[in-house]
């Protein structure tokens, strides 16, 4: 969901900035070339315009018509079908440029100009080819016809290089905007990447390889980090709550149970003990729910797998000082793992304490990494159990042997807490004969 | 035997403290932390009985302030807190042995007199001296394969001496390890004891050592 939202991010950002620029692109590529347009029929018209003038200069009315006193065939008037051309018309009578030959250009009616200066207009040539026209309009001296003066170039002329300049445009326009466009990815990326790497190390706090997101955040994503810093130490400080809260209700519970216990001993009720004694075990049963509880999820923090282990055999030892047990750990100093050192305390407790009440005489703790998991090793080598009491003795709240002291709830617990890790628990038989525990635990 | 019993909660002190005396334990009770130290430092205990949420001083701070000053006596440590932690931590105290609250009075009386014998460096759970064993895990005597019949006060002298045996155990010594420290002691009273277990426990001997103590003998003088 969060992947998938980052990623719709970068995209949102640079489709936006694809929009944008790929308008501004369009509208700078048809002012540029509108500007051009104009540029290049201004010169035909200037062109054109010279031409009129020329010949309206020299312009006279003859008997038949209008006389001009030279041939005005210059180039490239002189070519025949040159698409350059000019036409003098008053009345019936016409004068033409060596290019027309005998050919005669059409000249829309349009509007005339008043101020003397020709009009723009479109024609077409004898060879049906597109032409630009400038047309001048002489009103005659009284009665007489007016005359029409037409020079004309080819419309070619014209679009021939705006379509070259058009093709040049766009290829420098196109090439503009991947430069941009690759710049701005470039951008978007980069200027994502803060987040990418807040992901990773937020990845870290949960795995429990860094307590807090670090500080040193663009100024943008900062406000954003100490919330999490502060939500992590509200979380932390909850937990620990939770925890106290649950020693206390023990402590608060379990003062009175013992003195229940020891009253029920002494008195002669037979039905008195036993119920003490379930009494007992509900009230420890979901104190340790409690706390599992109270976890709720993997926590953040690293245990020292191979000290707690020491000090857990030391103080096992002690606990089963009377049966003088050799309890053997092989692990790696330094070794550990992702798990709240409380926690990590629980099942290695549990577990090693199974093996202490069940071994003969040697209890063998080793650790080895496999994958992304330490997988601890515990066994003993007591009577172990058989396939079907393996699944019995994980059952909650179940115990193998009664008349053993130990609460049951060793070994379930163990799995639950694993299981809350990521981990898990599983039991066999060992080559000493006895069990063999195997706890697994994120690195 | 004299035990220390460190525990503020009267109901549960109360009961500890019949049951224990049923055991012929002596015992001395603190209802506090700072009354529990002081005690610790000046009186003979054989074993203590630790609570660790004990009033004005906590109980692994009285611990540790022993341990700092050098006390090496066997402390049995009684609490609620079952965590596995804790228990790491008491045992990182310095404690000897660590029971959960509820617990079996049998297992109790059982771990402290084991606790007592390691205490005197006797490897073995039953110590001999001549006709006269001593069973550490029952707490019982047996001359000549016999169970021995002895009182509370017989039971607490016996002990004392056969966990020292060969050894002159100081009077004053015997004194505060046989009464409570709220029992009045008539100074007679422990010479009429050994009166009494010498015909008790014959043909072991317990030899009077002048102005000094008394010292358990397997064998009959020559």
């Amino acid at each position: 969901m969060g992947r998938r939202r980052g990623a719709s991010l970068q995209r949102r950002l640079f489709l936006g900035a694809l929009v944008f620029v790929t308008l501004a692109l369009v509208v700078a590529g048809l002012a540029i070339g509108l500007v051009l347009y104009r540029f290049a029929r201004g010169q035909i018209d200037a062109r054109l315009d010279g031409e009129i003038f020329a010949i309206s200069a020299d312009l006279k009315t003859g008997k038949d018509g209008p006389v001009l006193s030279y041939a005005h065939d210059g180039p490239p008037f002189d070519r025949p079908r040159s698409g350059w051309y000019w036409q003098v018309r008053t009345g019936e009578g016409i004068l033409r440029s060596p290019s027309l030959g005998e050919a005669e250009l059409t000249v829309p009616r349009g509007p005339e100009r008043e101020d003397g200066r020709p009009a723009p207009a479109d024609g077409t040539g004898p060879r049906g080819e597109g032409l630009i026209l400038r047309v001048l309009r002489l009103a005659g001296p009284r009665d007489a016809p007016e005359t029409v003066i037409v020079a004309a170039a080819p419309a070619a002329t014209l679009h021939g290089p705006l379509r070259e300049a058009g093709k040049t445009l766009t290829l420098a326009l196109g090439l503009l905007g991947i430069c941009l466009l690759a710049g701005i990815a470039v951008q978007v990326r980069l200027g994502l990447r803060p987040l990418d790497t807040l992901r990773r190390e937020l990845a870290a706090v949960r795995a429990g390889q860094r307590d807090r997101v670090p500080e040193e955040q663009p100024q943008e994503i900062r406000p954003l980090v100490t919330e999490l810093n502060l939500l992590l130490d509200q979380n932390a400080a909850n937990l620990e709550r939770a925890r106290a809260h649950a020693a206390n209700l023990a402590h608060g519970l379990k003062t009175p149970l013992a003195t229940l216990a020891m009253a029920a001993e002494r008195s002669a009720e037979p039905g008195l003990a036993p119920l003490v004694a379930a009494m007992d075990r509900q009230v420890r049963h979901h104190l340790r729910r409690a706390r599992a509880a109270a976890l709720g999820g993997p926590s953040r923090a690293r245990a020292d797998l191979a000290g707690q282990t020491r000090d857990l055999a030391a103080a096992l030892a002690r606990l089963h000082a009377e049966r003088g047990l050799a309890i053997e750990t092989e692990i790696a100093p330094g070794t550990s793992v992702a798990c709240d050192a409380q926690d990590l305390d629980e099942m290695l407790g549990n577990l090693i304490d199974n093996a202490c009440r069940w071994a003969r005489s040697r209890v063998r703790i080793g650790a080895a990494r496999s994958g992304a998991l330490i997988e601890l090793r515990v066994e003993d080598d007591g009577p172990g159990l058989s396939t079907d009491q393996v699944a019995h003795v994980l059952q909650r709240g179940r115990r193998l042997d009664e008349s053993v002291p130990g609460d049951g709830f060793g070994l379930p617990i163990t799995l639950e807490l694993a299981e809350l890790y990521g981990g898990d628990l599983s039991l066999e038989r060992s080559d000493l004969g006895g069990l063999l525990a195997r706890l697994r635990l994120p690195v | 035997m004299k035990l220390l019993l460190a525990e503020d909660d009267a109901a549960l002190a109360a009961e500890l403290l019949r049951a224990l005396r049923a055991e012929h334990f002596a015992v001395d009770h603190a209802v506090n932390g700072e009354d529990a130290r002081h005690l610790g430092e000046t009186e003979h205990y054989d074993a203590v009985i630790l609570d660790l949420g004990l009033p004005v001083v906590d109980g692994v701070t009285v611990l540790r302030d022993w341990r700092t000053a050098g006390l090496t006596l066997p402390v049995l440590i009684l609490t609620a807190r079952d965590g596995w932690s804790d228990k790491v931590a008491g045992f990182k105290a310095g404690a000897d042995d660590y029971l959960v609250k509820p617990f079996r009075v049998e297992e109790l009386v059982i771990r402290l007199r084991a606790l007592v014998r390691r205490a005197s460096a006797n490897g073995a759970t039953r110590i001999t001296c001549g006709p006269l064993v001593y069973d550490s895990g029952l707490g019982s005597f047996e001359r000549d394969g016999l169970p021995l019949r002895l009182t509370g006060l017989e039971w607490r002298v016996l002990s004392c001496l056969i966990l020292r045996k060969d050894v002159v155990v100081p009077r004053d010594q015997l004194i505060e390890r046989v009464y409570d420290g709220d029992a009045e002691v008539d100074s007679n009273s422990v010479e009429v004891i050994i009166t009494r277990l010498r015909r008790k426990i014959a043909p072991a001997r317990i030899e009077s050592v002048r102005g000094h103590g008394w010292r358990l003998h397997a064998e009959p003088d020559a």
